[in-house]
């Protein structure tokens, strides 16, 4: 069994360029366990790391200047998400038709859409929308991969099989593709787009943390834990997945850019948000028409996505780098 | 990993280059091939391009707009529209006359008119087309059958020139079905019985122009008639070309592959003037209207309605969301369609007296249903329209919620009519107001979407459709709006204009507000 577990730790998952990501956490996650040396007391509780490890971290990543420009952006949009509404300057959906389509101005700052609504205070309110939706979509994602990876891995056998196939399909298909075909099931609104987005990710976790924990289970300290008689579940939830932490985290950070990219691709395609709540994809969907005639439409709702995925991606990187001992900025 | 990444970028980047060499490629490629019939082009052919091949070319048998427009330049019909009305004019029919019962027309027929193919034009060949679209013979395909020739009972042919056609009801509406470039061009009979009842890619009429070939997906050819009953055709060669993508049918125009271009929007205008091409605007066949659902417990009360009404400021509404490219709709029909009213007037904007109305009704929360692309009658999609109005009904404190669906479930969601609100269109078939108003005494809900039942309103469309053609019958159809508009059943939003471009060389084409173009007039200047 252990043998077939074993091959099948190096398969790549294979999906586009996030598999490029996800195959060097993967490979980090094999590599973590050498870094550290487990302790184990006398009364079998278990010390994760010594205690400098976060503070080593914390310096690696604040030596990293793209990682640390985008934590602060991360935290300045979950401000923006908190306060939001109550900072914007106009009603983010009151309309005033007199004055569509008017260019960036001193009333304005970005200007308003074809319904006359200010695109700057919809910018900011639609960013409580996606991240909201970022975070519980990856919520829902890690949570269902975390169980399904782990009892998977774990397990092995059958179990294992019947687990990853179905995790092989769902990966066989293109995430937006079917978070669309989910979500012509569902129904629209931007609750059926979080439970759709979150759905179709569960695989990516559900490899990455069963991959960790084919490996993580193999060491000495597991085989004493058997040993020593804990059950299984404590073995897993209290031994394995907090060595497979780091990746996870990491994923994780990754995984929101992700679901707030494919947030805005469902509302670009108009199965997103129920009008006129503001959510940056909707917005840029309804403006492509405008691409020439006011540009503005488009720009700023672009701006706020890009700017938004690329902070949570330098992020991402920056949080790898930092957890990962070998590769960190010293 | 660093160097993985570097890697994997380097080879992600020169896929970007190949890519875009392939494209300049593709396009350099392209652009000798397309050029083609424009260079042959000086003054002896015109070019036009639309999104889409036809469907077919055999009237009977197509119900599209891209069809259409190569029919009516190959076939003619008994009758024909005026250039810039939907009135009636005789065609291929040199003048009619109806019975007292409204029930017999009988046509006296244009002598010495030859088909394509070189047969007559006669009684026979009349009765064999109409024939063929009434039972037993009609047939499934046949889209526009019913619509047109659903009122006869036979054609009878009186003598060589002279055709009577018995209808079972008083129909004045089917002089102008008559007219239209669907079911009633006539087809050569012996082009029908050599094609086993089918001319969809061998079109032989009696119009300006003749039928050479069509390369799928490509053009289609056609050449000057030369032995046309009236004046020939002035250009000798027209090609229609098909460019599915919109902006490529704009670049066509800008580089003067082709001469004419349809299917645009306000978007790409500014593209096509500021590349020295010019815009035809025309009023179009079409209303764009929200209707209230007359059978929910928020919206069975006139006095509900018109407060709602009241909200919306129509004028501002079509002005800003449709850009110049629609007109404020007074009325059901579209201005140049028989029955148009300049005195009817719709509810007028007053958010005082919505508010007041509003509150005294009760209503404060409203569902909205509404589709989610752009129609003929609505460039701006429907989500736009019904944000707007969410807007104006927010700002007299009444809450609306709105369902937006594609357009195929749009309407299966109208048929079960879960709304209190809905927003449609209509296109204008064959001109007659019977063909606009009469959706509202329609028995079936996905027509008469307000789901308005009203006996006299019923009754007056029926007289009015028996009326013959006149002033009386004009007045009916103004009495009709005034009634449906006392009682606020829609709230008429647009006519959305029909919009095309050309070049400056071009002159003499007719764009039809039935959406047709009729070419033989049309000239290039040599450039």
């Amino acid at each position: 069994m252990s043998e077939w577990n074993q091959s099948s730790v190096n398969e790549v998952p294979s999906r586009g360029s996030e598999s490029q990501k996800a195959d060097e956490t993967f490979a980090m996650g094999i590599a973590l366990p050498d870094g550290q040396i487990p302790v184990y007391d006398h009364d079998e509780t278990f010390h994760e790391k010594p205690e400098n490890q976060w503070l080593e971290m914390w310096r690696s990543l604040r030596a990293n200047r793209a990682a640390l420009v985008s934590l602060v952006f991360v935290l300045a949009l979950v401000v923006i998400a908190v306060i939001g509404p109550y900072i914007t300057p106009y009603n983010p959906i009151e309309t005033e038709m007199s004055n569509a389509l008017k260019p960036p101005s001193a009333e304005h700052w970005f200007g308003t859409d074809q319904l006359g609504m200010d695109i700057f205070s919809r910018v900011i309110a639609g960013t409580r929308v996606s991240l909201t939706v970022g975070l519980l979509a990856v919520s829902i994602a890690l949570t269902t991969g975390i169980v399904l990876g782990a009892i998977a891995g774990y397990a092995g056998g059958w179990v294992d099989t019947v687990i990853m196939r179905v995790m092989d399909m769902m990966l066989a298909i293109p995430s937006i593709l079917l978070a669309i075909t989910l979500m012509a099931a569902l129904g629209k609104g931007i609750d059926k787009a979080v439970i759709a987005i979150g759905l179709v990710s569960i695989p990516e976790y559900a490899r990455i943390v069963r991959g960790n924990i084919l490996s993580i289970k193999e060491n000495d300290y597991i085989a004493a834990a058997h040993v020593v008689g804990l059950s299984d579940a404590r073995i897993i939830f209290r031994h394995v997945l907090p060595n497979a932490l780091s990746v996870i985290i990491v994923r994780a950070t990754l995984g929101i850019s992700s679901a707030i990219l494919d947030t805005a691709a469902l509302g670009f395609l108009g199965l997103g948000v129920q009008p006129p709540q503001p959510e940056w994809g909707d917005m840029l969907g309804r403006a492509r028409g405008f691409i020439f005639q006011a540009p503005h439409t488009l720009l700023y709702p672009g701006m706020a996505i890009t700017a938004t995925v690329l902070a949570f991606n330098l992020l991402g990187d920056g949080l790898r780098d930092a957890l990962d001992p070998r590769a960190r900025i010293k | 990993m660093k160097k993985s990444a570097r890697l994997l970028s380097l080879v992600l980047a020169l896929a970007l280059v190949v890519t875009a060499l392939a494209g300049c490629a593709a396009e350099s490629e392209e652009e000798p091939a397309a050029e083609e019939p424009a260079e042959a082009a000086t003054v002896d052919t015109f070019t036009y391009a639309q999104g889409a091949d036809p469907r077919g070319l055999d009237p009977a048998l197509v119900d599209d707009g891209e069809s259409s427009k190569v029919i009516v330049n190959i076939y003619e019909g008994l009758l024909k529209y005026n250039s810039e009305s939907t009135e009636v004019e005789p065609s291929l029919a040199e003048s009619w006359t109806i019975s007292d019962d409204g029930l017999a027309y009988t046509f006296k027929l244009r002598e010495g008119v030859k088909f394509h193919d070189g047969t007559d034009f006669n009684a026979e060949a009349v009765k064999f087309n109409i024939d063929r679209q009434l039972p037993p013979k009609v047939t499934e395909e046949m889209g526009y059958a019913g619509f047109v020739f659903g009122s006869v009972k036979d054609v009878v042919v009186d003598d060589e020139y002279t055709v009577t056609i018995n209808l079972t009801a008083p129909n004045t509406a089917f002089l102008a079905n008559l007219a239209m470039s669907m079911a009633a061009p006539i087809v050569s009979p012996a082009a029908l019985e050599a094609g086993n009842n089918s001319v969809m890619e061998t079109p032989v009429g009696t119009g300006p122009y003749k039928f050479v070939e069509w390369n799928k997906g490509e053009n289609i050819v056609l050449v000057r008639n030369d032995d046309y009953w009236g004046e020939p055709a002035k250009t000798k060669n027209v090609i229609f070309r098909f460019i599915a993508d919109n902006s490529a049918r704009v670049l066509a125009l800008n580089n003067g592959e082709v001469d004419m271009i349809d299917g645009i929007d306000a978007t790409v205008v500014e593209q096509i003037t500021s590349a020295g091409d010019e815009l035809f605007e025309a009023e179009g066949m079409n209303i764009n209207y929200m209707a209230y659902n007359t059978t929910t417990p928020l919206f069975k009360d006139q006095a509900a309605r018109v407060a709602f009404s009241q909200a919306i400021d129509r004028e501002e509404l079509v002005t800003s969301l449709y850009q110049g490219y629609s007109d404020v709709a007074d009325t059901i029909l579209p201005t140049f369609v028989p029955g148009f009213d300049a005195t009817v007037k719709q509810v007028e904007y007053d958010p005082e007296a919505a508010k007041a109305g509003l509150a005294a009704a009760g209503i404060t929360k409203v569902h909205m249903i509404t589709y989610t692309n752009p129609r003929p009658y609505n460039a701006a999609t429907g989500v736009a329209l019904a944000t707007a109005i969410q807007g104006y009904l927010q700002k007299v404190g009444v809450e609306c919620t709105i369902d937006t669906f594609d357009w195929t479930t749009y309407k299966e969601k109208v048929r079960a009519g879960d709304y209190d609100i809905c927003f449609y269109g209509w296109i204008g078939d064959n001109g007659d107001p019977d063909n606009f108003m009469n959706l509202l005494s329609d028995p079936d809900p996905t027509m008469n979407v307000a789901r308005w039942q009203d006996p006299t309103y019923q009754q007056m469309v029926k007289d009015a459709l028996a009326l013959p053609n006149g002033d009386e019958r004009n007045a009916a159809y103004g009495e009709m709006e005034k009634y449906v508009a006392e009682r606020a059943i829609w709230l008429p939003i647009s006519h959305a204009k029909t919009l095309a471009a050309f070049r400056p060389q071009v002159s003499g084409f007719v764009y039809h507000v039935t959406g047709n173009v009729f070419l033989k007039d049309v000239v290039v200047a040599a450039e």
